[in-house]
C-alpha cells in the first residue's frame, strides 16, 4: 500500500485524481489546508504529497517550498498552470516528482502513479509508517 | 576531517586523480576517500544510481548506506541538502576547481566551508562552473 496525502481547498479538482490512485492500491488522505497538510506530515510519513495549484493563503508550489526544508523525504507533484520552462526555473531545486496540469487527465494520474513506482523502488521503499 | 568517509561526484571513472561532476545527481561514479587520523586510507568508487525527475532523495540514500559522513558539492538543490543534512552528512561547498584531490586536501585541513541554504541551486542562489 502507498500512502498519499492531497492539499486542497477544492475536493472536487482533484477527486478524479484521487479516485483512479486509490483503484491502483494509493490510500488517500486529504487536507483542506497547508497548515493541516504540515500537521499531518509531522506525525505521519507519507510517500506522496500532492498539492492543488491554489491554497487558502498561498500557492501550492510556495506549500512545496515550505514542507521540502522539513520532510525533505516525501514526494511531491504540484498542480500549476506554469508553463514547462517557469514551472522548471519556478521549482529548481525541489525535486518535484511531477507538474501536474489544471485540467487532470486519467494520464496524469497513471504518469504520476508510474513515477512514484520508479522512485519508491529504487529509494528501497519500506512502507507509510507513524513517526 | 580526522577520520570518516568523504564522498565527491565524479565524472567517468572517477578517483582521486579524476574529475569532479557538475551535478551530483548526474554523477557517473561517486569517489569515496577513506580518512584515518587526517590522512587518505583508501580510495574506491560506486557506480551512481539512474536519475530520474524528483529522485534527489535516490543519491542520498546511497550515500547514507554507504556510511559516508561529508559530501562536497559544486551545486546542490534545497531538497537534497536537507535530505542529507537528516542522514547526518555533511555537505561541503567548492564551485570552482574541477579536480577530486586539492578539494579532498582542503576538506581533510578543515579548509573547505560547509555548504549554506542560501547556496543551493534555484531561488537565486548556487551555481557552478565545473564540467
Amino acid at each position: 500500500m502507498t500512502f498519499a496525502l492531497i492539499v486542497s481547498s477544492d475536493k472536487y479538482s482533484l477527486l478524479e485524481l484521487a479516485k483512479t490512485l486509490e483503484k491502483n492500491d494509493v490510500d488517500i488522505t486529504w487536507a483542506e489546508s497547508s497548515s493541516d497538510a504540515l500537521s499531518m506530515t509531522s506525525n505521519t510519513m507519507f510517500d506522496l504529497i500532492i498539492a492543488d495549484e491554489f491554497l487558502e493563503n498561498m500557492t501550492g508550489l510556495e506549500f512545496i517550498k515550505k514542507i521540502v526544508p522539513v520532510n525533505p523525504m516525501l514526494n511531491c507533484a504540484v498542480v500549476s498552470s506554469l508553463s514547462q520552462g517557469d514551472f522548471h526555473e519556478a521549482s529548481e531545486g525541489l525535486g518535484i516528482l511531477m507538474q501536474l496540469p489544471v485540467q487532470l487527465k486519467e494520464k496524469d494520474a497513471d504518469e504520476l502513479l508510474q513515477r512514484l513506482k520508479t522512485i519508491l523502488n529504487l529509494t528501497h521503499k519500506t512502507g507509510a509508517v507513524e513517526k | 576531517m580526522e577520520n570518516g568517509r568523504i564522498a565527491v561526484p565524479s565524472a567517468e571513472k572517477g578517483g582521486l586523480d579524476g574529475t569532479r561532476s557538475g551535478h551530483f545527481g548526474h554523477c557517473d561514479v561517486f569517489t569515496f576517500i577513506d580518512v584515518e587520523n587526517g590522512s587518505i586510507k583508501e580510495v574506491s568508487t560506486i557506480p551512481n544510481q539512474s536519475h530520474v525527475q524528483g529522485g534527489c532523495m535516490v543519491p542520498v540514500n546511497l550515500l547514507a548506506e554507504h556510511k559516508v559522513n561529508a559530501l562536497i558539492v559544486g551545486g546542490i538543490g534545497m531538497r537534497p541538502l536537507m535530505g542529507f543534512k537528516q542522514a547526518g552528512i555533511d555537505v561541503y561547498h567548492d564551485s570552482e576547481r574541477p579536480e577530486i584531490k586539492p578539494v579532498v586536501e582542503d576538506l581533510i585541513a578543515g579548509k573547505l566551508s560547509q555548504i549554506t541554504d542560501n547556496q543551493v541551486c534555484g531561488g537565486g542562489g548556487g551555481g557552478m562552473n565545473l564540467a
